[in-house]
């Protein structure tokens, strides 16, 4: 009996996709990248400047006015009350911190594994994880109240010589976000400095002093590459298990507490993997307005990228299902009194609908969008589902934190939760990220020129039988 | 180094440089009279250059170390300091240990390396340099120094093996 293949039924024969599809197998002169990518900074229309009108004024009424108001009035003015006193601003930081999980991922998970197609869009994912940290920093200075006072968190004795009690969940969240923010705000820098060089060797008038003050001196001797890369292969390596303990940390938080809904040992995993969905799913969408709005972008950022992104998103969404299913049913299973009473609560209370919402976001789009490569590669879909994701995901946190304190074991506390001013303050919180985004864009080179050029110089066609095959020379 | 220039080759290319770097070789010039200014990192092996040496490796244990104590300090050296019983916990818990230690140990770790890197490097530096704008254009330069009266020489080596250009490089402002 011989086995013959056959073609299948309805099947047509594949054209050769042309290699020039790929940025790697596209090269263009060093001196004209490095242009395109200048040019894109110094275009500024008029609709660039009515954006950031726009969300400078958000950011002053939603934002600074309101937390003027806040620090005025008292947390009294917010929907924190008995029994929940953690409302949206703590929705808000697990959601940032989620937010800025994205560029360490990419940039330093996918440098380790050698992901070529990451080379492009670093950047833009680091920039989001330091400009998501200032979010989710903002946010814990607002849930504070009286913000004056947070320099009781530092580690320096008050006047009754009493230290901050490093044994609570919080100081180690206070020193995990922030040895998090310094390590991704260097990580963010460090390959910056060739680009800021770059761009120092091609400007004049303040950008100039601008840039040659940032770019310290660079010239791209053997001996600054050495020290340049032997630093980044360390942040690279390190900065990957402080991701996952921020996270952890944060969901720590929770866990730690012995309430129903909170009291889980799956807290750890299943944020930091919530965080990655939330992440990924937002860099999607920064790529797509980068790509969209500024020039010569489509260049740099490819439908192969979004594809890329796409794939680690439909993974991440699987192992989130995953998760929610663990920490679902083991209470379900457990049959604890007050953990029934909470599952019925989220899933047929008053709000059950943001239940199904959340499931519908996280799970099903995803699922049903991400599978068709078509369909990852259309940069305004994969916007689309990014949004659906982060909306997902914002509901998630919702659900654990003031739907889970909603419910406890005094029912007579028991009230639902109606946000007031936070409301405001979180839409300030969204505008001054894209805003930090917007004037950053324009300021710093979001492409990371020689690591592009450096992927180019490194990939080649190769023939075997009749196929031509990329491949990656190390070179670096 | 009184009795010599110093001269600025200029390549395309990282084929075209590495012979450049030969060709300086059978001049008689040893590896460290010679620099690389590259746009991109290129392997030393590539070059044919030995392999450069980095203390930022160094400089980023030491502060791993440093992290680590100072975590210690944090989580047990405060409650040696100024014992507070909360509830009859203890008052030296290993587990709230870890997670203290492990954040201040990355943050030595990595702020050790950034730092280690700008002290390597000798950054910041604002002084004038021997430097191109080609080179952040993807050109490869060559930085050498030339001993006085083999200028043409060198030169005329140097463009046969591939040279753009080979100039007497100035230090100029960045």
């Amino acid at each position: 009996m011989s086995a013959i293949a056959k073609p299948l039924i309805g099947s047509h024969t594949t054209e050769e996709e042309d290699p020039r599809e790929h940025l790697m197998h596209d090269p263009l002169p060093r001196g004209e990248m490095n242009t395109m990518v200048l040019e894109s900074m110094h275009t500024t229309t008029w609709k660039y400047w009515s954006l950031a009108g726009f969300l400078t004024f958000i950011v002053l009424t939603c934002l600074v006015y309101a937390w003027y108001l806040l620090i005025m009035n008292g947390l009294g003015v917010t929907g924190d009350n008995r029994p929940v006193y953690w409302g949206i601003f703590l929705v808000n930081v697990v959601f940032w911190i989620g937010i800025s999980h994205a560029g360490t991922f990419i940039s330093a998970i996918l440098r380790v594994l050698k992901v070529e197609s990451r080379r492009p869009f670093t950047r833009a994912a680091e920039l989001m994880t330091t400009f998501g940290l200032v979010q989710a920093g903002l946010s814990v200075f607002m849930h504070m109240g009286r913000v004056w006072l947070s320099y009781w968190l530092l580690p320096i004795p008050n006047e009754r010589t009493i230290w901050p009690d490093f044994h609570s969940p919080l100081m180690w969240d206070f020193m995990a976000i922030n040895t998090y923010l310094i390590c991704s705000t260097m990580y963010l820098f460090l390959p910056l400095l060739p680009d800021l060089a770059m761009a120092r060797d091609r400007s004049t008038g303040w950008r100039k002093t601008f840039y040659k003050i940032l770019s310290l001196g660079f010239r791209g001797t053997e001996g600054e590459w050495k020290n340049l890369k032997t630093a980044m292969n360390i942040f690279a390596f390190a900065i990957i298990p402080v991701m996952f303990s921020v996270h952890t940390i944060v969901s720590w938080d929770f866990a730690m507490a012995t309430r129903p809904g909170w009291s889980s040992t799956v807290f750890g995993p299943y944020f930091v993997i919530g965080a990655l969905h939330s992440g990924m799913a937002a860099v999607a969408i920064v790529l797509f307005m980068i790509r969209s709005t500024m020039k010569n972008m489509k260049y740099f950022i490819r439908p192969e990228h979004f594809d890329t992104l796409a794939k680690l998103s439909l993974m991440v969404s699987m192992a989130w299902a995953y998760f929610y299913f663990n920490d679902y049913l083991v209470p379900w299973y457990g049959g604890d009194k007050w953990e029934k009473i909470l599952q019925d609560f989220t899933q047929r209370g008053p709000i059950g609908w943001l239940w199904y919402v959340m499931l519908f976001c996280n799970i099903v789009v995803p699922w049903s969008i991400l599978w068709r490569k078509k369909w990852r590669q259309t940069p305004w879909l994969m916007a689309i589902v990014g949004l659906i994701i982060n909306i997902g995901m914002w509901i998630e946190r919702y659900v654990i934190i003031p739907e889970a304190l909603t419910i406890n074991r005094m029912p007579f506390t028991w009230e639902i939760y109606v946000p007031k001013l936070e409301i405001f303050l979180t839409i300030g919180t969204f505008a001054f990220f894209f805003l930090l985004y917007l004037l950053a864009s324009r300021l710093i080179p979001l492409i990371p020129v020689w690591e592009v050029q450096e992927g180019q110089e490194s990939h080649m066609l190769r023939k075997i039988g009749k196929a031509k095959i990329s491949t990656v020379s190390e070179i670096d | 180094m009184s009795d010599s220039t110093i001269l600025l080759a200029i390549f395309e290319d990282i084929e075209p440089a590495s012979k450049g770097i030969d060709v300086l070789h059978k001049l008689g010039l040893s590896d460290d009279q010679m620099n690389i200014i590259s746009g991109i990192p290129v392997k030393e092996a590539i070059l044919g250059r030995p392999d450069g040496r980095t203390h930022v490796g160094r400089i980023a244990f030491g502060g791993a170390i440093l992290g680590l104590l100072f975590g210690l300090f944090l989580i047990y050296g405060i409650p040696f300091l100024f014992p507070l019983d909360a509830g009859g916990q203890p008052i030296y818990p290993v587990p709230q240990g870890f997670i203290i230690c492990f954040e201040m140990t990355m943050l030595g770790l990595m702020g050790s390396a950034f730092l280690g890197m700008f002290v390597d490097s000798g950054f910041p530096s604002y002084t004038p340099k021997e430097y191109v704008p080609e080179i952040s254009a993807g050109r490869i330069a060559l930085l050498f120094h030339c001993p006085s009266g083999k200028q043409k020489g060198f030169t005329d080596a140097l463009m046969k093996s591939g040279a753009q250009s080979v100039i007497p490089a100035e230090a100029n402002q960045l």
